[in-house]
């Protein structure tokens, strides 16, 4: 879409500035009946984001919104949609997640002329009977209803929206004769089945559609099916592998091929139909794959995924047969260790990505590291890095291992958490100038380190955690203009006083921290009920990720802090016993 | 002020807006205008007629044209819009690419 122009933008803010800018304008109608498409969306986007939105106040909109996005409203009803069934010329509607949604609901959009693409993803409410609405819309060519209360009978229904070309049955109990039935519709290119009942025996089927270019058969009991011609991505996540794409015809020109967790009954026969020369990303990560001899072909891959599986400096080799357009490379959690990082240097030009994190590697890979001229982007985390080699000559003083990063030049995202990194090894960071995110979690970490990165002039994400920072040290702290979120999560030693002090000081920057946090749930209870259901679905990122941290004293309330399940697996591991490397392996790594 | 460094913007009403042309160069729409090789009949007169557009609003945008000029020579001030004029001024800028 095309970028809005700063006087609309502002006109926009001043038309979204409270309920009574509102009402100034909502009596325009013959003006809002002309409003531009992009426009009249991009106002609608903002009174939903203001939460300015409420049913009657969308019949304004009912001759210019083509596209409508309410996912994740939890708010929108039937009422709701009451408004939108009489919107002239809607294209597209995404309700997906919006709980309160059911068959009833779906009514109202009945007949709808104009409308191609409806999402419904988990509306747990919808089910054969909104189906049987839905398919009144002939014009109907993308169709997302993953994770609803439709059942096989559902599916079969939808036979008759022949020119349907994306379709999403995700989670459904889909059989094999409700696939069958669905054979008419020759126009599909994407077709997602994850966690169906699908068999060997439906999965024939598939070769009636001649355009199919994706398909999701993760979680499935498929284990073999024929040449689909036209097949570019491919998903059989945490499936059994035997035979797949075999038959007459051309081969499939498959370009993604996700087997990530899949069992192979036969390495050799499971890629035997497979043009492996034109994928461009494996990803079979926590897969069974042993032998990677397979990996020599593919010539053109870009993102290679080998994490948690079997891979060992052994193999090493069959990656550097195809090091030449590799950008991504994820060897977390495989027995890869420095020896193994050594034998790539040289092979990777364009490498760009690279995961290390759950590895044996040491400081002498950093110094392999140094010479793949394209990364980007390195995790480190949860590694035996220390910072620098101890040589037994020159105890007295060692050079940081971290050196090596300055060659670098592109180097922009760097994580170290649970690394044995202490301050004084980390001064080679302050030359890497396109640094733009940096993770640290280390106990031994203090002052001098924030003190060190303010010299980062492209710094937007700092995450020191878990450090003993103090009040002083953080007032201290200059951040560079470009910094956005700063991480402080687990620095235990600082008060609310400290924190409040540096967001007067640098309103730009968001702080995490568990203070910060308790202040926000105190003014999210005393907020309407509305942004609180709001807030907690679309929540901020560090809601999800404070999990497993250790805990400061002053907090007062366990419960929240920690979710169920996080209660639970903490009853048999007591934190103060727990090493920070302990910690990690039970945070999953994302 | 002499002639050539100015311009006249005229509102569906006919109402009349002389401005100067680098306020008026801020709208992407009227710098093509003003300065396409091929001559448009704006060029030569520099009058631009807005059958589109009312005088209230042509007034906002020509003082937007102002604010925008001193905003990027970094003197920062609010400009403010009243709610009733978002409409038709949203659909100004977009017209006038500004």
């Amino acid at each position: 879409m095309e970028k809005e122009s700063e006087l609309i933008r502002r006109c926009i803010e001043a038309a979204c500035q409270s309920k009574e800018s509102v009402e100034k304008w909502r009596r325009q109608r013959r003006t809002l009946e002309r409003l531009p498409s992009h426009l009249s969306q991009s106002l609608l986007r903002n009174l939903l984001r203001r939460r300015l939105l409420f049913p009657s106040l969308l019949e304004v909109f009912k001759y210019s919104v083509e596209e409508i996005d309410l996912r994740g409203e939890n708010s929108v009803d039937g009422e709701w949609m009451a408004y939108l069934g009489a919107f002239r010329y809607l294209r597209s509607l995404n309700l997906g997640d919006c709980h309160r949604i059911n068959n009833s609901a779906i009514w109202s959009i009945v007949g709808m002329t104009s409308l191609k693409e409806v999402d419904l993803s988990r509306c747990m409410k919808v089910t054969d009977a909104g189906v049987k609405h839905l398919i009144s819309i002939s014009t109907l060519e993308k169709l997302w209803i993953s994770e609803t209360g439709v059942t096989a009978n559902g599916v079969a229904l939808l036979a008759s929206l022949k020119n349907l070309s994306v379709l999403d049955l995700g989670g459904l109990p889909v059989t094999d004769s409700a696939l069958n039935s669905l054979q008419a519709l020759t126009k599909l290119r994407y077709l997602d089945l994850w966690g169906s009942k699908i068999s060997n025996q439906g999965a024939l089927v598939l070769q009636r559609f001649p355009k199919l270019s994706f398909l999701n058969l993760a979680w499935t009991n498929v284990t073999r099916f024929p040449n689909l011609s036209a097949l570019e991505c491919l998903n059989m996540s945490n499936c059994t592998i035997d035979s797949i794409l075999e038959g007459n015809g051309d081969k499939a020109p498959l370009l993604k091929l996700v087997c990530a967790g899949a069992t192979f009954m036969n390495e050799a026969e499971a890629f035997l139909y497979i043009k492996t020369s034109s994928l461009s990303l494996l990803d079979v990560s926590k897969s069974s794959l042993s032998r990677f001899g397979v990996l020599a072909d593919m010539k053109m891959l870009e993102h290679l995924d080998l994490s948690s599986g079997t891979m060992g400096d052994d193999s090493v080799e069959m990656i550097v047969c195809i090091g030449a357009t590799l950008k991504n490379l994820n060897l977390s959690s495989t027995r890869v260790s420095s020896v193994g990082i050594g034998i790539l240097v040289g092979h990777v030009p364009k490498l760009e990505n690279l995961s290390l994190s759950h590895t044996a590697i040491d400081d002498v890979a950093l110094s392999y590291i140094g010479l793949m001229p394209s990364l980007k982007v390195i995790d480190l985390s949860n590694t035996n890095i220390k910072g620098f080699i101890l040589q037994p000559s020159t105890e007295s003083h060692v050079d940081s291992t971290l050196t090596a990063l300055q060659n670098l030049s592109y180097l922009e995202s760097l994580n170290l958490e649970h690394t044995q990194v202490r301050d004084p090894d980390l001064h080679p960071l302050s030359s890497c100038k396109k640094l733009s995110h940096l993770s640290l979690k280390c106990a031994s970490l203090t002052d001098a380190t924030l003190h060190l990165l303010s010299s980062l002039p492209k710094l937007t994400t700092l995450h020191v955690r878990d450090a003993v920072l103090t009040t002083n040290g953080l007032d201290a702290f200059s951040p560079p203009t470009t910094l956005r979120v700063l991480d402080l999560m687990g620095c235990w030693l600082l008060t609310e006083d400290a924190i409040s002090q540096f967001l007067k000081k640098h309103p730009q920057v968001e702080i995490w921290h568990e203070i910060v946090q308790n202040l926000s749930t105190e003014h999210q209870t005393i907020s309407n009920s509305l942004s609180t259901s709001q807030q907690s679905l679309k929540g901020p990122q560090w809601n999800k990720k404070q999990g497993n941290l250790p805990m400061p004293e002053f907090f007062v309330d366990q419960r929240l802090k920690y979710n169920r399940e996080e209660l639970l697996a903490l009853q048999f591991s007591p934190l103060s016993l727990q090493s920070p490397h302990d910690a990690g392996s039970v945070t999953p790594n994302v | 002020m002499k002639k050539e460094d100015t311009v006249k913007l005229i509102s569906a009403e006919g109402m009349e807006f002389v401005i100067d042309k680098e306020a008026a160069m801020v709208s992407q729409t009227i710098r093509n205008m003003l300065t396409s090789p091929g001559g448009f009949a704006e060029a030569e007169h520099g009058e631009v007629t807005f059958p589109e557009i009312s005088a209230v609003i042509l007034e906002k945008i020509c003082q937007y044209f102002y604010w925008s000029l001193q905003y990027s020579r970094g003197k920062e001030t609010e400009f403010h819009i009243e709610p009733e004029l978002t409409l038709e001024l949203m659909m100004a800028a977009n017209y006038l690419h500004t």
